[in-house]
């Protein structure tokens, strides 16, 4: 059984051999780049370095590109914070179009009586009642 | 005979270009015999770009090798189905095949609308016509299937190894079949555009056309799965390449949109959102293209790249300024009638389903495209890998999966408590047992216990609603409950068929999460008799086979397997050499059964030592994403399959619009 740290560092690394998968999952025959780097891990984690002082041994000597996936410093944390920033901008867009559109134009004010709210909503009910039927 | 291709693809290219103009022009100036000098010329088009598809397939059967296409993607020794998936296999046989998909459902989209939709068809024409121009263009000006060899070459350099897989037969037509059945929607939508006719005859005409681009592109992306999970040897089948990304990312949009439709069909809503999602995935499906062409982003799956990445960009950025300045044009016809009473209410769930569908596509495009935008930003290239795109689209998957369970069950305009209480407390209740329950058990993974849960509550939902109506049914109709069932179903297709493609999407989240939680893997270098213990399977190495044909040569490594002591039988992992391409390619071995999949994968062998190098994984459930796809397909033959009522919808919406139309010309 492989050493979990030796596995994830190899998740953590992107085999150059053009396949496109992690040092872990490229499975090439004598793999001119994920076998030699495989072996790099191992030697680099028996001189004791820890699984960040590795990544960081790697991205200095092979270049950013190496690692599979962007830091979270600088720039790349670009990468990983606007898509939830996109969405979560795009669901506040939402919560405050859908408030402008309860008021709808022709309806009345939100004052309407609530005896016909009620009158509607008890309608409403009794469909439903048939609709889940 | 390949005179007769080149000819046929000159004269399509100028047919098309002919239909474009005839067909705005007799819009135009309301010449009708020009529109129907347009119809009959697209006709032509697709007749003359079926011939040249005929011209390249016998070139191809025939085995003529000074075709530069047929000695780059054949070989004399090639069987015969591959033969003929190397129509698809490299980049120019993939354009033809892809104009010839298009004009044939042109030709299909006019023969349906001949007696109706009279003011659209010159615009549909015009749009599906300027697209196969397009291609045409690349076709003929730039890479052509028809280019000769100075010297005709003896011998082919065959297919690539990785497409010499029976999934190759039908991953790319379902994927190009998905794609190109987008255009039909988007040229409806250009042509609603321009005649201002928004209302919801074009919605209601394409209805099936996006059913069926999602059906196939839904297809193409579980097969491509399955294919990337038999062929590349890695034990997963989806690695976030760009391509997949390509793929994915349509599909995405294109589901929104089928939801957020049915809110505009019941209540006039979001025609604007709409006309933006079906703009969008069109574009999507461009830029898909684009993605695979380009060599933009290195990729997998591009087996062919070339310099066609500038003209696809031109034509994408011009299709967005086209149809963004029809949009804007048309904003005031595009207001709905839109009201939200409540957040708790099935508008309002839809709103946030079409926020996430449409939230995983942005980043999915967003971490494809960095690596490009760091370049230009620092200048200095980095790797968006699997890392990035599983943890950023995990919480909101799970989000979507969530949303899957409340959506078709709440209420219209606003989820009463009692609806609340009848539709969610048993569902919610057996999802928290579910998740309770894996977790007493020992499941250490949050994401995996999460979404078991969630996949629980959804079916819980969608079997709630089955077990209710076909209750009801038996009350009114006094049926017997397999009938009761049946016509519950049969009776409300669209209804039921989505439920069924629910179950489906159930099923593959929890594939997905139990084949990524809790694979097991284990590399094994064995002599002669060896054996080895990966989880509750026993592997003996009982020697190495050899087999040499004329295409390639190969070797199998005969493992004797058995479960928890019991044998289960013998595998024979293969490594072949295809000597053309002078590649090697992988065959798995697999045991597939619902718990779990034995996946063995042959390293190497060395003769000197007699060691033979495997890889063993050991998937879990990884079954169930298979049979979810199948499921989802199913579900969506459901839906698709028409109904009486639907005819009606259309027929009265049609009706509406002639007469608005006779009220206009009066």
């Amino acid at each position: 059984m492989k050493d979990a740290t030796q596995t994830e560092i190899e998740e953590a690394l992107t085999c150059q051999c053009g396949c496109g998968l992690t040092v872990h999952s490229c499975n090439h025959v004598q793999c001119p780049s994920s076998i030699p780097l495989k072996k790099e891990i191992a030697e680099q984690l028996a001189a004791g370095k820890t699984r960040t002082e590795v990544l960081t041994h790697f991205s200095t000597k092979y270049g950013e590109k190496i690692l599979s996936a962007p830091t979270t410093a600088g720039f790349n944390l670009v990468a990983w914070v606007t898509p939830f920033a996109a969405v979560l901008a795009a669901g506040a867009v939402i919560v405050v179009v859908s408030r402008r559109w309860r008021r709808a134009p022709a309806a009345p004010p939100p004052s309407t009586p609530a005896a016909a709210d009620d009158a509607r909503r008890a309608r409403l009910e009794a469909e439903l009642d048939r609709f889940d039927a | 005979m390949v005179e007769l291709g080149l000819l046929s693809l000159r004269l399509a290219f100028i047919g098309g270009l002919y239909a474009v103009l005839s067909a705005l022009y007799g819009a135009r100036a309301r010449r009708p015999a020009y529109v129907r000098s347009a119809r009959h010329a697209a006709y032509a088009v697709h007749a003359l770009v079926a011939a040249a598809v005929l011209v390249l397939l016998r070139a191809l059967v025939t085995r003529d090798f000074s075709l530069e296409y047929v000695a780059s993607y054949s070989s004399s020794t090639l069987s015969l189905p591959y033969t003929i998936a190397a129509l698809w296999g490299g980049q120019a046989g993939s354009l033809l095949f892809w104009v010839f998909i298009l004009t044939t459902m042109s030709t299909v989209v006019q023969l349906q609308n001949r007696e109706r939709n009279a003011a659209l068809m010159p615009y549909v024409t015009a749009t599906s016509m300027t697209i196969a121009v397009f291609f045409l263009a690349l076709l003929v000006f730039v890479t052509s299937p028809f280019e000769r060899l100075p010297v005709p070459a003896a011998e082919g350099a065959d297919l690539n190894p990785l497409l010499q897989n029976y999934w190759m037969l039908i991953h790319p037509p379902s994927l190009y079949l998905g794609y190109v059945g987008c255009t039909v929607p988007f040229a409806f939508a250009v042509a609603a555009l321009v005649t201002g006719r928004l209302g919801d005859v074009w919605i209601r005409t394409t209805r099936r056309w996006t059913l069926f681009a999602w059906f196939f592109l839904t297809l193409g992306n579980i097969v491509g799965a399955r294919w990337a999970y038999e062929e590349l040897g890695w034990g997963g089948y989806w690695a976030w390449d760009p391509v997949e990304n390509a793929a994915f990312m349509p599909w995405l949009s294109c589901t929104a949109f089928l939801h957020s439709v049915m809110i505009q069909e019941k209540k006039n809503m979001l025609k604007m959102w709409n006309m933006v999602l079906v703009l969008l995935t069109f574009c999507l499906t461009i830029f898909g293209t684009f993605l695979t062409r380009s060599g933009v982003v290195s990729s997998v799956h591009s087996f062919t790249q070339s310099g066609l990445g500038p003209f696809f960009v031109a034509f994408l950025l011009g299709v967005i300024a086209i149809v963004s300045a029809l949009v804007v044009w048309r904003r005031p016809l595009l207001r709905g009638e839109n009201e939200i009473d409540s957040f708790l209410s099935r508008e309002a769930s839809f709103l946030f389903n079409n926020l996430l569908l449409v939230g995983i596509a942005f980043a999915t495009f967003w971490g494809t495209i960095f690596p490009v935008i760091s370049e230009a930003v620092r200048g200095i290239k980095i790797t968006v890998g699997p890392p990035f795109f599983n943890k950023v689209n995990a919480p909101l998957g799970l989000a979507l999966l969530f949303m899957t369970g409340v959506g078709p069950v709440i209420a219209w305009r606003r989820a009463s408590a009692r609806n609340l209480r009848r539709s969610f407390t048993m569902p919610l209740a057996v999802g928290f047992v579910i998740g309770v329950v894996i977790f007493a058990a020992g499941w250490r993974n949050y994401y995996a216990v999460v979404c078991f849960s969630l996949a629980a509550f959804v079916l819980a939902t969608i079997f709630m609603e089955f077990y209710r109506g076909t209750r009801a049914r038996q009350a009114l109709m006094g049926e017997a409950a397999p009938r009761a069932l049946a016509n519950l179903v049969g009776k409300n297709r669209r209804r039921y068929g989505g439920y069924v493609i629910h179950v489906g999407v159930a099923m593959v989240f929890v594939g997905v999460a139990a084949s990524s939680a809790f694979r097991l893997e284990e590399q094994e270098t064995l002599s002669k008799g060896g054996v080895v213990q990966v989880g509750a399977f026993t592997l003996t190495y009982a020697g190495i086979h050899f087999t040499d044909n004329p295409h390639y040569s190969s070797m199998l490594a005969e493992i004797a397997v058995a479960k928890n002591g019991t044998p289960v039988g013998t595998f024979f992992p293969e490594k072949r050499f295809y000597k053309k391409q002078q590649q090697p390619s992988t065959e798995v071995a697999l045991r597939s059964t619902l718990t779990e999949d034995l996946y063995l994968v042959l390293g190497s062998y060395d003769d000197a030592s007699g060691l033979m190098t495997m890889i063993v994984f050991v998937n879990p459930l990884v079954n169930w994403l298979w049979i979810g796809g199948l499921v989802m397909i199913l579900g969506t033959v459901i839906v698709m399959s028409p109904t009486a009522a639907e005819q009606r919808a259309l027929a009265a919406a049609l009706a509406v619009e002639e007469r608005g139309l006779e009220a206009a010309l009066r």
